[in-house]
């Protein structure tokens, strides 16, 4: 669906190619989208400050925590960032009536979830099996 | 195209008001970072949680300005904000005292 032609913007006589002021809903939909993934942003850093600050040292791999909580924290950065760079791109998609790209933050999230979780599973064992 | 039978066609106020919740939501969120970074650095914590009160503020200030001209400098600062404050999350992280 092209959201970008929607017939109620005040600028809708505009011709299709010209910058213009796209709907208002549109401006807030796409301001939602990037306070969300601010949302995000922060609650990957909680998590990263919450590993490894209140978690109890995994018995045989005092780094564990470190190597769990610091990327979370750093990811956490990243979102922040490539949120506002897709935030810019929608709204400069929005006035220009062009479709919207495709968001990277969903792949960039899924990959770093499925390798802290490998990385948990290692750290995990690790400790069962080097366990004073 | 329009949405149709969506509820913003029959009250387009409510963009409006979700996004100002948004807006809400996120200033807790970052009311809950400070708040976990008190724990172990007490003036660190107190900046972040104090930094909620100017998100707070631009809610107001940007629902009552809905076009595009009105918001890149906001929204870049909300987000070099959060890059600063997990910077500092990994400072904490770093240096500050885990459990034993």
């Amino acid at each position: 669906m092209e959201l970008s032609s929607e017939p109620c913007g005040p600028d809708r006589d505009a011709e299709p190619d010209r910058d213009a002021e796209p709907d208002a809903r549109f401006t807030f939909a796409n301001e939602r989208t990037f306070l969300a993934w601010t949302r995000t942003a922060l609650a990957f850093v909680i998590a990263g400050l919450g590993i490894v600050q209140l978690l109890p040292p995994f018995p045989g791999v005092p780094w564990g925590r470190h190597l769990l909580g610091v990327p979370l924290i750093v990811l956490g950065g990243v979102i922040a960032m490539v949120g506002y760079g897709e935030w810019a791109h929608n709204q400069r998609a929005l006035r220009r009536r062009e479709p919207l790209a495709r968001s990277v933050l969903p792949r960039i999230l899924a990959v770093t979830i499925a390798g802290l979780a490998i990385v948990s599973a290692v750290v995990l064992l690790l400790s069962a099996i080097l366990k004073p | 195209m329009a949405l149709p039978g969506g509820p913003e066609d029959f009250d387009p106020g409510t963009a409006r008001e979700r996004t100002e919740l948004a807006w809400s939501r996120t200033a807790i969120s970052f009311a809950a970072v400070g708040g976990a970074i008190l724990k172990t650095s007490m003036a660190a914590g107190l900046v972040v949680l104090a930094i909620s009160i100017p998100i707070w503020s631009l809610r107001r200030l940007l629902s009552a300005a809905a076009t595009t001209a009105a918001r890149p400098r906001q929204l870049l600062l909300v987000t070099v904000t959060v890059t600063a404050v997990s910077l500092v999350a990994l400072v904490v992280a770093l240096l500050g005292h885990t459990a034993r």
